[in-house]
């Protein structure tokens, strides 16, 4: 019997960098942009719920898919011999009939990327295409879901809430997650993997975290992506790896979108120590 | 418009109708089934509108959406669409229908999962593959949801291809000359964004269900609907990555797609028939020369050379 260990984050919080440096300490190898990524896969695939649940899940309504992802997750996690990771941009929550989606008893451990979500718009609008206003605008944004259903997609639809509700929501999950700063992340990368990498039950030597670390440098996945191409959903023709820094949005923001942030977030920043 | 079929009983007695060479006697009416032309034989399936037990008793096989008894009796449910119960030999489907489902939903998942339970029931290997004829053999393009089995079928049919299957590829390997491809029903299954592509506007289709922005296009113009020799095996792959046109996998890499090209490859594992599927599954690639793969064409050149590689597949 398996079990999952979730990479969860609002988008553009640093999970695809972390996910990165997990498998590259796993593999013991620097990540090959040549090849598709295959460590922790997208939560609710298409593909995994076909395999594992028997039925062709793109012929299903957003509401039965987003129900029996409970079920995909018991079902994957019996079928698995070793742990899981996967990767997980839904707020922590529950099925339209109240059944958890991310079961605690099928779940080994959390680790939960939060960013300032003053970078995380700036990020957002280069990812998805939308201006800073409409970025900050879908960051404030109740209800807000991506890889919204409607046509095809090799993922179901995730909803993520606001920005602060989906910190609530993962702070509250059961299991309590770690909880990892993008900022913390980019200042001492290697202490903070070492922790995840103890969290989710991966021995690791301080020389094997320090190739992953050095393996998945920003520079060096850019330039990866420069080579390879690296496709995760951004809008056509923009990189994914863009800049990398946290407090950049210091020189794109101006004074008023910067306050609409705080605003919209002010308590849940105040909480983690961005104000 | 596309009438709305009611997923009541036909009020002039059981459709009679064929799916993959089966003469289908059926209570709940099946458009997209040719009518069967082949005399007066028994039904070789017979599908009723009925009861079916919410649990199967001392259910050897409790999952989420299918449940097997220990006498090889299948139930497959969603709760908006209704549940099915499958005989152990395959030849008799029950139907509960929900109380607002409609006709093209229950099919979907009629001519879906139930319909492989009765295949594997009956012997048949049923791949997750879309099929045309090429020449006078059949080749099959198989692959996970999403890849483009059915934009390949629609395109190449207009391209003049006759199809044989969109998301379901029937193989009969039993047949004196090797492996037979026998033909399901014509009708391609598409996403609005998909039919635009084609050029297709989707007035007048039919939805998928109720909700979804997926269609059924009719294709009885240029359906293939008699069996055909298997000739050809290719994997679509969406991955850019890997060189374009038409390659031989190595063996290994062959076996280990199984999943890919294996129509819900796991119920196989619910249904105990995984000996007789696996040793179908060696004996297609072995008689196919091998499992192909195939870069998903995406321009109209590349279209062009997929289709100028054909033939030899067909060879």
């Amino acid at each position: 019997m398996g079990g999952f260990y979730w990479i969860a984050s609002y988008p553009k919080s640093g999970n695809t960098w972390m996910r990165l440096m997990l498998a590259s300490l796993i593999d013991g190898a620097p990540p090959d942009f040549s090849k598709a990524i295959g460590f922790a896969g997208a939560v609710g695939s298409v593909t995994d719920m076909d395999l594992y649940l028997d039925v062709e899940s793109s012929d299903l309504t957003p509401v039965e898919q987003a129900e029996l992802r409970h079920d995909l997750a018991l079902v994957t996690a019996a079928a698995a011999a070793k742990p899981q990771f996967r990767k997980v941009h839904d707020r922590w929550g529950h099925t339209p009939t109240g059944r958890p989606l991310f079961p605690p008893k099928v779940t080994l451990g959390s680790v939960y990327l939060v960013r300032d979500p003053r970078d995380v718009a700036v990020s957002w609008a280069h990812h998805s295409g939308l201006s800073l206003d409409a970025s900050i605008a879908f960051l404030g944004q109740s209800g807000a879901v991506v890889a919204k259903s409607g046509r095809w997609k090799d993922q179901f639809e995730q909803r993520l809430d606001s920005w602060s509700c989906h910190v609530a929501s993962w702070l509250e999950a059961d299991p309590t997650p770690l909880l990892v700063a993008y900022e913390r992340l980019s200042a001492d990368p290697a202490g903070v993997l070492a922790n995840v990498a103890a969290h989710c039950g991966i021995a690791a030597s301080d020389a094997a975290v320090a190739g992953a670390v050095a393996a998945t440098q920003f520079d060096r996945l850019r330039r990866e992506e420069e080579t390879h191409g690296f496709d995760l959903g951004q809008r056509r023709g923009r990189a994914f790896f863009r800049r990398g820094r946290a407090g950049g949005w210091r020189d794109t923001l101006s004074a008023a979108q910067a306050d609409r942030i705080v605003q919209d977030h002010g308590p849940m920043m105040a909480r983690l120590g961005y104000i | 418009m596309t009438p709305t079929v009611d997923c009541c009983a036909a009020a002039d007695g059981p459709a009679d109708r064929t799916l993959c060479g089966l003469r289908v006697l059926s209570e709940l009416p099946l458009p997209e089934l040719r009518p069967w032309t082949g005399g007066g034989r028994p039904a070789d399936l017979s599908i009723r509108l009925g009861d079916v037990p919410d649990h199967l008793e001392d259910g050897v096989v409790i999952h989420p959406l299918v449940q097997v008894a220990p006498d090889g009796r299948c139930r497959f449910a969603l709760a908006a669409v209704g549940a099915y119960l499958i005989s152990s030999d395959g030849r008799e489907v029950i139907i509960a229908p929900a109380p607002n489902a409609t006709g093209d939903e229950i099919r979907t998942f009629l001519f879906g999962t139930v319909f492989a339970v009765v295949c594997h029931r009956r012997g048949l290997l049923p791949l997750h593959a879309c099929c045309v004829q090429v020449g006078d053999k059949a080749v099959a393009f198989a692959g996970d949801s999403g890849v483009g089995k059915s934009t390949l079928a629609a395109t190449l049919w207009t391209r003049g291809y006759p199809l044989l299957a969109d998301d379901v590829t029937v193989v009969d390997m039993n047949a004196p000359d090797g492996p037979r491809v026998l033909p399901a029903f014509p009708r391609v299954k598409l996403w609005r964004d998909s039919l635009e592509r084609l050029g297709r506007s989707v007035d007048g289709l039919g939805a998928v269900r109720a909700s979804l922005d997926k269609y059924h296009l009719p294709v009885e113009e240029g359906f293939c609907a008699t069996s055909l020799p298997l000739a050809g095996v290719v994997q679509l792959e969406k991955n850019r990555k890997v060189p374009p046109g038409i390659r031989l996998l190595p063996v290994t890499q062959g076996l280990g797609r199984l999943n890919m090209v294996l129509y819900r490859p796991r119920l196989m594992l619910r249904l105990g028939t995984q000996a007789q599927q696996m040793a179908q599954f060696l004996r297609l690639l072995g008689s196919v020369g091998g499992l192909r793969a195939l870069r998903r064409p995406e321009t109209p050149a590349e279209w062009d050379e997929v289709e100028a590689l054909l033939p030899a597949l067909a060879g």
